[in-house]
C-alpha cells in the first residue's frame, strides 16, 4: 500500500479506534481486576484497601494457592473436555447447515441464514427450560431411550441432570457461533473450482474433503474459537440441569465472587482460564499453519 | 451443473431440526395454562393478555431491544475496522485485545466494569449497559471478518487502487462488499449475544434499569411462567420483522454480490 | 402494531417520568404483593422503581463493587450482618415508624442487628423438606427427619428423584444438623464430617439444584426436595391446579432447620430516605404485610397481621412454625472471610466429586 498521509491516517483511524475502545472500556477494567489477583479479599466481600497503614498491601497469596492444590487444574482439565466435545460436535452440526445456506440462491440465502439464528433471540434460560421438557424423565426421547436400554436389560439412564443434558446444551447454545462464521467462509467460495474437480472425476466425498474443507479452514478456526473459549467459562447450564458431578470451572469462579466473596482467588482463576483459552487458540492457530502449509493470510496468529 | 446432493440436505434438516424442537417448545408453551410450566396442562392465550398489561416485563424487552440494536451497530462497524486492521496491519496488540473479552469469565468483565464505572463516578443505566455490550462483542465481529478476509483476493483492491481509488473508496467499493457476509453475520452474533447478556448486564445496569434476562433471571427462583414465553416469543417475532423491513429498505447495502 | 411501537417506545418515555420522586427498591422477584406497591404508590404520590436479584450474594457483590441509586435492600439476615460490618447501609429513624411496635418482638433485637439500628424484619421463609405425598408414602419415607436426605438406606429408594439446594451454607447447615450439631457450628472438625456425609449421600441425588426444582417436583419427575417453605407452598398450589393426583407437602425434620429472615434496610448511599422510611412504616402495617404471606406463603413477624392472613396459612407449622419448632429453628450467622474460604474449598471438593 502506498504510504500516502491519507493512506496512513486510514490506517491508524481503522486500528486505532476499536484499539481506543477497547482499551478504556475492556483493558482498564480489566487490569483493575488484575490488580486485585494480587491483593487481599476483603472481610465483608469485595476487596480489602490497597493501601494499609501506609504500606501497600499485594502478595502471591491467592496464585499459590491455586498452584498448589490440584482440584483446581482438575476441573479446569473437565472443563476443556467438555469445550473440545462442545466444539466438535457444533462442528459436525454446523457444517451441513452452513454450507445448504451458502450454496443457496440468493432468494433463499438470507431467509436460511436468519431460520438458523432466529431460535436464539429467545431468551436463553427459556431454550435451557425447554430442554428440561425434552429431557425429562417422562417426555417421550428418555421414554424410547430407557425402553431401548431395559431390551439389552441395563439400567434405565436419567438424561435430565446429567452431563448428557449438560453437553446436548452446550452444543445448542453455541451452535449459531460456529454456523456463521463458517457460512461467512464458505459463501465465497467458488463452484466453478468444484465443478471442475468433478469434471475430473472426483466424488462427494473427495471433492468436499480435498477442496471444500482445506479452503474453509479459516472459518473452522473462527467458528472453533468462538465457541471453544466461551464454553470454557459457562456456569448456567450445569447450574441448571447439570447432575451433582456437572461442576465446572465456571462454577467454581462464580462461586468466588458470589458465596465465598473470595474476589482476588476469583480474579486468579479467570485470569488462569483467560490465559490457557488464549494459549490453547494460539496453539491450534500455529498447528493448523504448520499442517496445511497454505500461507494463511497476514495477521493469522490467533485462530 | 447443479446437483442437490441428499447427504447435504438430510443432515441440514437434522441441524434445522435440532435447532427448532426447542423453540416450538418455547412457543407452543407460551399458551400453557400452567404458571410453572414444566409439563402441558392446557391452552389458553392469558399469558400474553397478561404480558400486555406488564409494563414492567414489556419496558425490559424494549430495552434489551434498545440496547441489542445500538450495541450491535457499534460493535459491527469497530469489529469490521478491527477485523481489517487485524487482517491488512497484523495489529498484534489489537488482536489481543479482541480476543481476550471472549475469553475472559463474564463474571470477572462484570464485576471489573462495575468497579470502573464506579470509580469514574458514572450513572450506571442504559447507556452503561451498552457500553459494556460493545466491549465484548467486538471480539465476535472482529474474528469473523477477518475469517472473511483470510485467502481473499488482494489483487481486486490493489487494481482499484491502481485505477486511482483512495484507500477509503478502495474499501467502500471493492472490499467492504466482498466481506459483507462476514460483517453480517458478526452482526447477527452481537446482537445475538447483546439481546441475552446477563452476567456483564446485571453488574452493569443502574438502579432503575431492567433488560429482558435481568427480569427473567430474578424469577429463576420463584417461577419462569408462561408469560416469559410469551415475551420471548414475541421479541423473537419483533426482531424477524425489523431485520426483514431492514432488508427491503436497503437492499444493495445488506446484499453481498 | 400499536403495542409493538409501544415496546420500542418505553424506554424512551421512562427519561421523561424521572421528574416524579422515585424510591428505588431492589428486592426479590415475587416478594411483593403488586396490590400493596399500588396502594404505597398511591399513597405517598410517587413511584417506586423496581429491580430484582435473586440471590443475597448478587446483591452483596453488586453493593460492594460500589452500585448505589438503590434505597430500600431487602437482605437476608445473614447477608445483612456482612452489609452492617461493612459500613454499607444507613441507619433508620425510627421516630419515622410508629408502626415498629406490630412486629413481635421475638424478632426484634437479633444479633444480627442489636437495636435494630438499621433494619426491620419483612417476611421469613424456612429451609425444610419438600415432598410428593402420594410417592413418599408408596416408599414409606419419614418426612420428619434430615436422615431421608442423607442417609443411603432411605435414599436407595429415592436414587435420582431427589434433589438438594445448590448453596454451601444450606446444605452443610442440613448436615450438622442431621449430626446433632449446631447450623453455625464453626468447628472444622464437624464441617469435615459434614462433608463426608453429604458426599456419601451425593450418588443418590439427581442434582443441586437451586432454581428449577420446583418445576420438577410439582411435575412429579422429582419427589422429595431439600428447598424453601413459601416455595413448597406455591408449587402445592399449582399441582393442584394442574389437577395432579398428588399434593406438595413440608417436612419440619426433628433435628432443627434453618430459618430465613428478610429485612427491609436502606442503603447508606440511599437517595431519597424519605421515601425510604414512608414504604417501610406502610410495610409495617398488618394489612400490607400479610398480603404477601397470602400471596407467596412467607412466614410473617407482623403480629398486627396475623389477622389479615388466611386461616389455612397460619395453620401451617412451616409457615407459622409453634414454639417447639421454633426453638429448634436457627439464623444462619455470616462466616469470616477465612472460614468462607474453608468451606469453599470443602463445596468444590463435593461437587467436583473427589
Amino acid at each position: 500500500m502506498a504510504a500516502r498521509p491519507e493512506a496512513r491516517l486510514g490506517k491508524w483511524l481503522v486500528s486505532g479506534l476499536p484499539l481506543l475502545y477497547l482499551i478504556a472500556f475492556f483493558a482498564i477494567p480489566a487490569l483493575i481486576m488484575v490488580l486485585a489477583s494480587f491483593r487481599t479479599p476483603g472481610e465483608f466481600g469485595g476487596l480489602s484497601p490497597l493501601v494499609e497503614n501506609g504500606k501497600i498491601d499485594l502478595n502471591l497469596e491467592s496464585y499459590s494457592r491455586f498452584f498448589t492444590d490440584s482440584i483446581y487444574a482438575q476441573i479446569f482439565a473437565k472443563s476443556v473436555w467438555y469445550a473440545l466435545l462442545t466444539t466438535f460436535f457444533c462442528l459436525l452440526l454446523a457444517y451441513p447447515l452452513a454450507a445448504l445456506v451458502a450454496k443457496s440462491g440468493k432468494k433463499h440465502r438470507d431467509l436460511l441464514l436468519l431460520l438458523v439464528i432466529l431460535p436464539f433471540w429467545s431468551n436463553f434460560l427459556i431454550r435451557v427450560y425447554a430442554w428440561m421438557i425434552i429431557l425429562g424423565p417422562n417426555a417421550a426421547l428418555a421414554r424410547s431411550v430407557n425402553g431401548l436400554l431395559s431390551w439389552f436389560g441395563h439400567e434405565p439412564v436419567p438424561l435430565l441432570f446429567s452431563s448428557f443434558a449438560v453437553l446436548v446444551c452446550l452444543v445448542y447454545v453455541h451452535l449459531p457461533f460456529m454456523v456463521l462464521p463458517l457460512y461467512a467462509n464458505l459463501e465465497k467460495h467458488d463452484q466453478a473450482l468444484l465443478d471442475a474437480a468433478q469434471d475430473l472425476g472426483a466424488n462427494g466425498w473427495q471433492r468436499f474433503w480435498r477442496i471444500t474443507f482445506p479452503l474453509s479452514l479459516p472459518g473452522v478456526y473462527a467458528g472453533a474459537a468462538l465457541v471453544f473459549i466461551p464454553a470454557l467459562g459457562i456456569f448456567a447450564i450445569p447450574d441448571i440441569l447439570g447432575g451433582p458431578e456437572d461442576s465446572l470451572i465456571g462454577n467454581v469462579i462464580k462461586q468466588q465472587f458470589l458465596e465465598t466473596r473470595d474476589w482476588p482467588f476469583g480474579s486468579v482463576l479467570s485470569i488462569v482460564l483467560t490465559v490457557a483459552a488464549l494459549a490453547l487458540a494460539g496453539l491450534a492457530a500455529w498447528v493448523a499453519r504448520g499442517n496445511l502449509g497454505t500461507p494463511s493470510s497476514g495477521g493469522d496468529t490467533r485462530a | 451443473m447443479r446437483r442437490r446432493p441428499v447427504a447435504l440436505w438430510t443432515a441440514a434438516f437434522a441441524g434445522y431440526a435440532f435447532l427448532y424442537i426447542p423453540l416450538v417448545i418455547v412457543v407452543v408453551y407460551s399458551f400453557n395454562d400452567s404458571r410453572l410450566n414444566a409439563e402441558w396442562v392446557g391452552f389458553t392465550f392469558g399469558w400474553y393478555d397478561k404480558l400486555f398489561h406488564n409494563e414492567e416485563m414489556l419496558t425490559a424487552a424494549g430495552n434489551s431491544l434498545l440496547i441489542a440494536l445500538v450495541a450491535s451497530a457499534v460493535s459491527t462497524l469497530l469489529g469490521t475496522m478491527a477485523g481489517v486492521a487485524m487482517y491488512r496491519y497484523r495489529a498484534k496488540l489489537l488482536s489481543i485485545l479482541v480476543l481476550t473479552p471472549i475469553a475472559i469469565p463474564e463474571i470477572l468483565m462484570g464485576v471489573s466494569l462495575l468497579i470502573f464505572f464506579v470509580m469514574l463516578n458514572f450513572t450506571l443505566g442504559l447507556v452503561s449497559v451498552a457500553l459494556a455490550h460493545i466491549a465484548f462483542c467486538i471480539g465476535f465481529v472482529a474474528i469473523v471478518v477477518r475469517a472473511r478476509l483470510a485467502g481473499m483476493d488482494e489483487s481486486l483492491t490493489e487494481a482499484a487502487r491502481d485505477c486511482g481509488a483512495t484507500p477509503f473508496q478502495a474499501f467502500m467499493h471493492v472490499t467492504l462488499p466482498l466481506i459483507m457476509p462476514g460483517v453480517i453475520a458478526g452482526a447477527l452474533m452481537a446482537f445475538t449475544l447483546s439481546i441475552d447478556d446477563f452476567v456483564i448486564t446485571f453488574f452493569t445496569a443502574g438502579a432503575g434499569t431492567v433488560t429482558l434476562p435481568l427480569q427473567i433471571y430474578s424469577m429463576i427462583k420463584i417461577a419462569v411462567t408462561p408469560e416469559v414465553n410469551a415475551v420471548s416469543t414475541l421479541l423473537m417475532l419483533l426482531t424477524l420483522a425489523l431485520i426483514v423491513i431492514a432488508s427491503h429498505l436497503t437492499p444493495s447495502l445488506l446484499r453481498s454480490d | 402494531m400499536k403495542r409493538l411501537v409501544l415496546l420500542l417506545a418505553l424506554p424512551l418515555f421512562s427519561f421523561a417520568v424521572n421528574a416524579k420522586d422515585q424510591l428505588h427498591l431492589y428486592n426479590w422477584n415475587n416478594y411483593i404483593a403488586p396490590e400493596t406497591v399500588k396502594r404505597f404508590e398511591d399513597a405517598c404520590k410517587c413511584e417506586v422503581v423496581q429491580t430484582y436479584y435473586s440471590d443475597n450474594e448478587e446483591l452483596l457483590a453488586k453493593l460492594a463493587a460500589g452500585a448505589k441509586g438503590y434505597d430500600i435492600l431487602v437482605p437476608t439476615s445473614n447477608a445483612m450482618q456482612s452489609l452492617i460490618k461493612g459500613g454499607q447501609l444507613k441507619p433508620i429513624d425510627k421516630t419515622q415508624l410508629p408502626n415498629l411496635k406490630n412486629i413481635d418482638p421475638a424478632y426484634l433485637k437479633t444479633p444480627f442487628d442489636p437495636d435494630n439500628k438499621y433494619s426491620v424484619p419483612y417476611a421469613m421463609s424456612l429451609t425444610v423438606i419438600g415432598y410428593n405425598d402420594q410417592k413418599i408414602k408408596e416408599l414409606g419415607l419419614p418426612t420428619d427427619t434430615w436422615a431421608v436426605v442423607f442417609d443411603p438406606q432411605h435414599l436407595q429408594k429415592l436414587k435420582g428423584r431427589i434433589t438438594v439446594l445448590d448453596s454451601s451454607s444450606e446444605l452443610f447447615a442440613a448436615a450438622l444438623k442431621y449430626l446433632g450439631y449446631s447450623a453455625n457450628d464453626l468447628d472444622e472438625a464437624h464441617w469435615k464430617q459434614a462433608a463426608a456425609v453429604i458426599k456419601k449421600a451425593k450418588p443418590y441425588w439427581a442434582a443441586f439444584n437451586a432454581s428449577s426444582y420446583i418445576k420438577e417436583l410439582t411435575v412429579g419427575n422429582i419427589w422429595l426436595v431439600h428447598g424453601y417453605s413459601n416455595d413448597f407452598f406455591q408449587a402445592n398450589l399449582d399441582a393442584q391446579a394442574a389437577g395432579r393426583p398428588f399434593h406438595i407437602l413440608h417436612g419440619l425434620p426433628k433435628e432443627g432447620a434453618v430459618l430465613a429472615v428478610d429485612n427491609m434496610v436502606i442503603h447508606k448511599d440511599a437517595p431519597r430516605p424519605d421515601l425510604a422510611h414512608k414504604f417501610m412504616n406502610f410495610m409495617l402495617e398488618g394489612k400490607n404485610s400479610a398480603e404477601l404471606t397470602n400471596l407467596i406463603g412467607s412466614g410473617n413477624p407482623n403480629k398486627d397481621a396475623l389477622k389479615y392472613i388466611k386461616p389455612e396459612i397460619l395453620k401451617n407449622p412451616a409457615i407459622f412454625p409453634d414454639k417447639a419448632m421454633l426453638s429448634k429453628l436457627e439464623q444462619l450467622k455470616d462466616l469470616t472471610a477465612a472460614q468462607r474460604r474453608v468451606r469453599n474449598r470443602m463445596w468444590t471438593e463435593i461437587k467436583a466429586g473427589r
